[in-house]
């Protein structure tokens, strides 16, 4: 017996290709937001608006040769990037998109704590990549982003359990589902993970990792072709991830008002909006700021959002403990 | 000015009287004839009698049985020429390197290209030339034909180094951060950069060869495509020290004109400067500002010139265009807007957090280091040394004209660039009041094709820093020598000792605020 249902849950709608689509959208219109904001146009000629653009770069990066140096670590240098991939497509397909995550299920107790773990792994494998190609300016860069999601993690864990702790659970959909958004019960929060958040996807002012001006093209330097595209395609669903981690966590997820008709709609409207607006927010932070040094991203870390991040733990609990019950 | 620089001269006199001769007014203050070896002698009691004695160009000269080596030095308030020969059979000549550390450069050049030996100067090998032109061919000595040289076959294996230690960032000759092809060779440790090899000469064209087998008036327009950005300093360089040869009184309107002109070049270069520091440390949004606002000023250039890039404004007793009263209405308009975004730019590198933690005490360069390495340009004024061509030595319609010089004394690389700021506005200001200043008259005189024989050098101050001409005429419609030391070249040898010490990040945004330029660099 063959559940079509959940195939066409995982491969169409909220699954993969959902996640795709979503993905070369946010690209577009990042790229288009970065360009308005910097007096340029952005990207016009595929597609209405440009819209295209992603996919055409995607497809063309695609039919490109696939070249692979001498000297390469060869397995993890093919793999890696594919599984970076996997990995993240996989994350989201546990949070609930459309009212209830990919899998039909809305989770279990303890999922953030198992995408939390995905998407350090995604960061991992990213290192490798870049590890693998035996590349001076990959080298670098992979030694960088393995120092930086180290620090950074940290602090992200430590603020994704804020709202865990106001609703008294790991799971994901207790956390979204709630009737007050956790951005107005603990908004302190919300903006330290923002900038956390920032840092963990390696976006300006924290993209040491990738500074062209440095070091080429980061952990993507040896990198052609296919594997190429997957590496970028990483980043772009990173971007997703992390914005739509923000929306379960602090947005009240995709639950919002139900106007007529099915919920699931509605639900994935509410998704995709709230997620637009956070991916608007972190586009306006990297186009305002210049790129920092790894020295100044690390004692940022360490001096100001780890203590950052265990204040707003510490206050969370005392609210939790002696001020919501009263309310 | 020539009252005021009587001291080092007499300097020179009381201490070496009887074994140099002194020429005054010849290149420069004065030229000083001295021996093979005394050259130093001279240097040092220069040193001794003003601080800032730095060294700003070595030339080379093909005198027949001999070669001349030409040491163009400046202090404070002159400019001194010390002339020696060097057999051809045995061109040895002691260094300098050890007195003024910025001369490294101008050495390694003369020795690539004339087959001079400094003994003492620690750096050997091709510097501009390329590793496999052959062995005894110095290009600039008359004998050889650039068309002859045949270079040595490239090595079929490239062999990798041994030492797998020792990571070595290649920055360079292909990379985002530079925007010609220039290689330094950085040895990292971890993030800190413990060492600098620089390789220039990717784009050697020979430019200095070639000016000696066309005409001046082809050279004019030569000499224009050793930068593009900075066309105009370097067309006024050539121009003017043709004009000195033939003792040519360029009329007053084209003086005006061709401070307009120069000014421009300068306000388009420094925009263009101040927004790839933006993009160097990862701000793109600046880089993108500052762009959008240097347009319109290229548009003025063409405006005044007919040319967008390669303003060929400059020609030999005059300039080529004259300036309507309609196009002076149209460069006030287009400047005051421009002023007008002064200020939120100002701001910007003033107090944005992100630019000044990238910035603020990055590349440090000591005021006594900046003169003995010989730096010029905003490179020197953001160290406190005030050296300005358009002060100290004013050419063209700049004695006229009201400016501040602009000084910042941190030397850091935030300095470098707010110099360069400050100097937007000034240039501003100067391109008005020429404009409204612009007397009546002819903005050309006709002179001769055949120049006299003779020899002239000239300076102007580029964006970039002082640039320096040496024309040499034999009496022809053909120079005999063409000598260029862009303020690039002067300016390197700094990055090498800044850079040690500091982040790898920190390269990019410091070796920008150099502002070099690289075609310049290598003629």
């Amino acid at each position: 017996m063959i559940d079509f249902d959940l195939i066409l849950r995982i491969l169409i709608f909220p699954g993969f290709t959902f996640i795709l689509l979503l993905t070369l959208f946010c690209d577009w219109m990042e790229r288009k937001i970065e360009a308005r904001l910097q007096n340029r146009v952005g990207p016009m000629v595929a597609g209405p608006g440009g819209i295209l653009q992603p996919l055409a770069d995607f497809i063309k990066l695609l039919t490109k040769e696939d070249i692979e140096p001498r000297g390469v670590k060869k397995t993890v240098f093919k793999f890696a990037p594919l599984l970076a991939f996997t990995v993240m497509v996989f994350a989201i397909c546990f949070l609930p998109i459309d009212g209830a995550s990919v899998l039909s299920t809305t989770g279990f107790n303890g999922d953030l704590i198992l995408i939390l773990t995905f998407s350090t792994i995604a960061s991992f494998l990213l290192f490798l990549s870049g590890w693998a190609s035996c590349n001076p300016y990959g080298t670098i860069s992979s030694a960088r982003v393995l120092t930086q999601f180290l620090g950074y993690d940290i602090p992200l864990f430590l603020l994704a359990l804020t709202p865990a702790f106001i609703a008294g659970s790991l799971s994901i959909f207790a956390i979204a589902h709630q009737a007050i958004p956790y951005i107005l019960l603990a908004p302190y929060a919300f903006v330290v993970y923002l900038i956390v958040m920032q840092a963990e996807l390696e976006k300006d002012p924290f993209d040491v990792p990738d500074a062209e001006s440095e070091l080429v093209g980061g952990v993507t330097t040896e990198y052609t072709g296919a594997k190429l595209a997957f590496l970028h395609l990483t980043r772009d669903v990173q971007i997703v991830f992390g914005a739509a981690l923000v929306v379960e966590l602090f947005l009240g997820g995709p639950y919002g008002p139900v106007i007529f008709g099915l919920p699931a709609f509605w639900y994935s409207l509410w998704f995709v909006l709230k997620l637009l607006a956070v991916v608007i927010v972190t586009e306006y932070i990297t186009t305002l700021f210049a790129r920092l040094r790894i020295d100044q991203v690390l004692s940022a870390n360490w001096r100001i959002l780890l203590p950052a991040a265990i204040l707003s733990l510490m206050l969370t609990v005392a609210l939790v403990t002696w001020v919501y019950p009263l309310v | 000015m020539l009252n005021s620089n009587i001291d080092i001269v007499s300097a020179i006199e009381s201490k070496l009287k009887d074994k140099v001769q002194i020429h005054l007014g010849q290149l420069g203050t004065a030229t000083v004839d001295t021996s093979n070896g005394l050259h130093r002698d001279v240097l040092k009691a220069m040193m001794e009698a003003d601080e800032k004695t730095t060294i700003t160009a070595i030339t080379g000269l093909d005198l027949g049985a001999n070669l001349g080596v030409l040491y163009h030095i400046r202090t404070s308030n002159a400019f001194i020429t010390i002339r020696t020969e060097v057999p051809k059979d045995n061109p040895r000549i002691p260094t300098i390197t050890h007195l003024i550390p910025g001369a490294v450069f101008g050495e390694l050049e003369v020795s690539d290209l004339f087959g001079v030996i400094f003994e003492g100067n620690l750096l050997s090998g091709h510097f501009v030339l390329s590793e496999y032109w052959p062995e005894g061919v110095y290009p600039l000595r008359k004998d050889v034909k650039a068309n002859e040289v045949k270079l040595n076959p490239p090595p079929a294996e490239i062999t990798q180094p041994k030492d797998k230690n020792i990571v070595k960032i290649i920055v360079g000759p292909q990379h985002p951060a530079l925007l010609e092809p220039e290689k330094f060779a950085v040895t990292v440790e971890g993030e800190t950069v413990t060492k600098v090899e620089p390789r220039i000469g990717y784009v050697h064209r020979g430019i200095e060869k070639a000016s000696e087998s066309r005409t001046y008036v082809q050279d004019v327009y030569l000499v224009e495509r050793i930068c593009g950005i900075c066309n105009a300093c370097h067309a006024y360089g050539f121009v003017s020290a043709v004009e000195k040869i033939l003792k040519t009184e360029v009329p007053p309107r084209a003086k005006y004109l061709r401070v307009v002109d120069l000014e421009l070049n300068r306000l388009h270069s420094h925009l263009l400067t101040l927004g790839h520091a933006g993009l160097e440390i990862g701000y793109e949004t600046l880089f993108q500002y500052f762009w959008r606002d240097r347009e319109p000023i290229m548009d003025l250039i063409e405006l005044i010139s007919g040319n967008r890039v390669y303003a060929s404004l400059m020609t030999v007793g005059g300039v080529r265009r004259d300036l309507k009263d309609s196009d002076i209405l149209q460069i006030k308009t287009t400047l005051e807007n421009l002023r007008k975004k002064l200020p939120f730019y100002r701001q910007l590198y003033e107090n944005e957090a992100s630019i000044k933690a990238r910035m603020q005490n990055v590349g440090v360069l000591k005021r006594e280091d900046a003169i003995k390495l010989g730096v010029v340009g905003p490179v020197a004024r953001g160290s406190g040394y005030d050296i300005d061509v358009r002060k100290d030595e004013p050419y063209e319609a700049y004695g006229e004209i009201p400016f501040k010089e602009i000084v910042y004394t941190s030397g850091d690389t935030l300095a470098r660039m707010n110099v360069r700021m400050d100097e937007v506005e000034e240039s501003i200001n100067i391109i008005e009041y020429t404009v409204d200043h612009l007397p009546a008259g002819p903005f050309r005189v006709d002179v001769p094709r055949n120049v006299p024989a003779g020899e002239a050098l000239s300076r102007n101050e580029a964006p970039r820093g002082e640039l320096f001409y040496y024309v040499k005429s034999n009496g022809t419609a053909y120079p005999e020598r063409v000598k260029v030391r862009t303020p690039t070249f002067a300016n390197i040898p700094s990055f090498l000792k800044t850079a040690i010490g500091g982040n790898i990040a920190d390269v990019p945004p410091n070796f920008v605020s150099l502002d070099p330029c690289f075609s310049c660099t290598d003629r």
